[in-house]
């Protein structure tokens, strides 16, 4: 058996209603910036509110190089865009990473199912054999990551999709660090885009779980979620491979837990996120009184924010550590969620501050945590614990750690 | 024989020949015709599961909202633990799924989406389908179905997505976390998927297929501590991409060598389940390269039963275990359209095992 290699995060990229590229991220999550706004991305006549966190200001061709953005859908795009600005802010050129065996996994709610409702809106209108070819061309959920193979040039490379819903971000992180930690790949592209579309926003809303005006996680009058888009991808490598490049190390992956309910096809079950939290304790060798952090998935809904408090208290006890939720300003991304706050919890660690909850207007009880209201704050951060919960009661919870020698 | 080596034993399949691995065998053995007439969408004809309905297959209980490639999904799983792993579980927490999909069922979004577009307000959907809109409701849904409680993973990959699932499953197994892990995909046959194919591929591609192959994976020791005999060792998993499709063989060729390192074993290959697809030629040349110049028998399920996507790499690991494995190694590759190229090899589990 090899020995286990150290895996460490040197570069991020980031497609965000706050900001693209890792900076004007960084510098969103630091302000408390809102991405809120009304949904442009459909017709939203007949709904009687219709809030979301749209990307406004992306422009494919300012990032994707080789490609030509009308092969791709809009979750693509998104996810080759991510990759591209998470290379450059590692500092690795595509010859660089050309010459490595790599991994690239990528995670998604949707897939291109933006493109499925235009595919269905042409149907509507015009019989529903008509297809445009184009957009059946691009639709596949393999996409997302086989995109940014294309994009780079890789050629030995293992190209993968994690569609496990609003997990799959975490999901695909927690694999980028398998393939690493055990030698099996030098380089790991990883993390999650969604594109908002009328169908998730329709779901949702049916639900009963969209936010009127704003998301208020961990808040007394919080009323729902708002749905997001965008992209998060982080680059990984072994430890001794970035020492030996010179890379800027944001943090280290520590280890992480995957759990499955089995108990409710949308409902999240508290015991099951309770026994992921203390499985990914376990593999990454962490206990509770080490987590300076917890990034909550955080949904802003009434039952997903109460669950995850008393699963969080059956770990920590009364007095657990500060746990925000990064969905006040950038609403939920879907399969980007958990690799877009994976990223901030990397950026968290590196430059010693707490995003704060932002849209926080009354302390619930029920929850009961201290969700660092409206401002971040100043914080020496030594472990952080991401979350993520699914549809399917797919659960994924990942530790990240500030690197320091051994 | 390595005690922590990852091995097959056991699996299961519903598919056009019907439920379960004995009619697939059958049916691959005497290479018969497992597609029936249509139409299905602009297809003539289609490798389709028999006769399967949700409701009658899985029971009227809890399968009022549940889509095709769900059930298909979970009447598999259901056949493969009945036939290898008895409930209750020893240990349901260290009971794994990782299930492939193309992207989950595009009828069910699309419907969903329709009727959104076509109802008197434009929230007026059925709250109980929005899970099948999800791609991964159908791993979650077999996870309740059966109380599946270690980690449960959808993957996507197109016509990889077989391997990329065994590839999944294998590193999944080295973190230790897992007594079994069930690995397989599935795809549905629908209108909306017969539509999209038909348009991305341009007209005039053999008929699609659907179904569900599923295989129980374990170590070696855990295996034979249990009673059960190994079927195959998953000796490699290898992946690679080209840009230009001529560089497609290329690809594939080095992917399987660099496999048959792994293996360490390059001479020993005896059965090769080839994907078959538009890549076909570049496939069997990439194949002829790496072997250098043999030719093993070949078992081919797609002129048989369709193409099952992103089922299909599955498919060709089922024709593997249908075909039977008396010695050497056993090889299965894939193209896919979008660039990416994918291989596996299986061993047989050898004497003393």
């Amino acid at each position: 058996m090899e020995t286990a290699r150290r895996v460490v995060i040197t570069g991020l990229g980031a497609v965000t209603s706050i900001g693209l590229g890792v900076e004007a991220f960084a510098a969103g999550l630091r302000e408390g910036r809102s991405g809120v706004r009304p949904i442009t991305a459909f017709d939203t006549a007949g709904f009687a509110h219709a809030n979301g966190c749209e990307v406004t200001d992306f422009v494919p061709e300012e990032w994707i190089e080789r490609t030509d953005p009308a092969e791709l859908g809009r979750a693509s795009r998104f996810s080759v865009a991510a990759a591209r600005m998470a290379l450059r802010d590692a500092r690795l050129t595509d010859a660089d990473v050309r010459g490595r065996a790599s991994l690239v996994s990528m995670g998604t709610t949707d897939g291109e199912s933006r493109d499925l409702d235009d595919l269905v809106a042409a149907q509507v209108e015009r019989g529903s054999e008509h297809v445009d070819p184009a957009l059946a061309r691009r639709i596949g959920a393999g996409r997302l990551s086989s995109g940014i193979v294309a994009e780079l040039g890789l050629t030995d490379v293992e190209a993968v999709t994690i569609p496990t819903a609003c997990a799959a971000g975490n999901y695909a992180v927690g694999y980028g660090f398998d393939a690493v930690r055990c030698g099996d790949v030098d380089l790991a592209l990883c993390g999650g885009a969604d594109a908002l579309c009328r169908k998730t926003f329709t779901g949702f809303y049916r639900l009963g779980t969209i936010a009127p005006d704003a998301c208020r996680p961990f808040d007394r009058g919080r009323q729902g979620i708002l749905t997001g888009e965008g992209a998060g991808v982080l680059v990984m490598e072994s430890l001794g491979s970035a020492l030996a490049r010179g890379a800027r190390i944001y943090a280290e992956v520590l280890g992480y837990g995957l759990a499955c309910d089995a108990f409710h096809p949308v409902a999240p079950d508290r015991d099951g996120i309770t026994r992921c939290i203390r499985l990914a304790h376990r593999n990454a060798g962490v206990r509770p009184e080490d987590v300076d952090l917890i990034s909550a998935h955080g949904t802003g809904t009434k039952a997903n924010d109460v669950t995850e408090s008393g699963a969080i208290r059956q770990v920590f006890g009364e007095s657990p550590p500060p746990t925000v939720s990064i969905k006040a300003m950038i609403g939920h991304t879907m399969g980007a969620a958990s690799a877009l706050s994976s990223a901030a919890c990397a950026l968290a660690i590196d430059q010693g501050f707490i995003p704060p909850t932002i849209n926080h207007t009354e302390f619930d009880p029920e929850c009961g945590l201290d969700c660092v209201p409206n401002e971040a704050r100043v914080a020496d951060l030594r472990i952080v614990q991401n979350n993520a919960l699914a549809f399917g009661g797919n659960n994924a919870v990942i530790l990240f750690g500030r690197y320091q020698e051994r | 024989m390595d005690l922590d080596a990852l091995v097959i034993s056991g699996w299961s399949v519903v598919s056009p020949y019907g439920m379960g691995a004995g009619p697939f065998r059958d049916g691959l053995r005497a290479g018969r015709d497992g597609t029936s007439a249509g139409p299905y969408g602009p297809f003539e004809r289609a490798g389709v599961v028999p006769d399967f309905d949700v409701a009658r297959v899985l029971g009227r209980k809890g399968t009022r909202s549940m889509d095709r490639v769900t059930g298909l999904t979970v009447a598999t799983v259901g056949r493969l633990l009945d036939a290898y792993l008895p409930r209750p579980f020893e240990d349901a927490e260290r009971v794994g799924l990782v299930l492939g999909t193309g992207s989950g069922s595009v009828q069910s979004i699309m419907d969903f989406t329709r009727d959104a577009l076509t109802g008197e307000r434009p929230y007026h959907v059925d709250p109980a389908r929005f899970p099948n809109t999800v791609m991964n409701r159908a791993a979650g849904q077999s996870a309740i179905w059966y109380g599946l409680k270690g980690p449960n993973t959808t993957v996507a990959g197109g016509a990889l997505t077989g391997l990329l699932a065994l590839s999944y499953t294998a590193r999944l197994h080295r973190g230790g976390g897992c007594d079994a892990i069930l690995c397989g995909a599935a795809e549905e046959i629908s209108e909306q998927r017969a539509r999209l194919e038909w348009h991305a591929n341009g007209p005039g591609g053999g008929p699609l297929g659907e179904g569900c192959a599923m295989f129980l994976t374990e170590r070696l020791d855990t295996a034979r501590r249990n009673g059960r005999a190994p079927l195959a060792v998953v000796r490699a998993v290898r992946f690679g991409a080209f840009g230009a499709p001529a560089s497609a063989g290329e690809a594939l060729r080095r992917c399987v060598e660099d496999a048959l390192k792994d293996a360490g074993a390059p001479d020993d290959v005896r059965l090769v389940a080839p994907a078959g697809g538009p890549f076909s030629d570049h496939e069997s040349a990439a194949i002829g390269a790496a072997l250098g110049g043999r030719r093993p028998p070949e078992v081919r399920g797609r002129p048989l039963i369709g193409d099952t996507s992103a089922a299909s790499a599955a498919f060709q690991l089922a024709a593997v275990l249908a075909a039977g494995m008396d010695d050497g190694l056993a090889l299965v590759t894939s193209i896919d359209r979008e660039g990416t190229v994918g291989c596996a090899l299986l061993g047989q589990p050898g004497a003393g095992t």
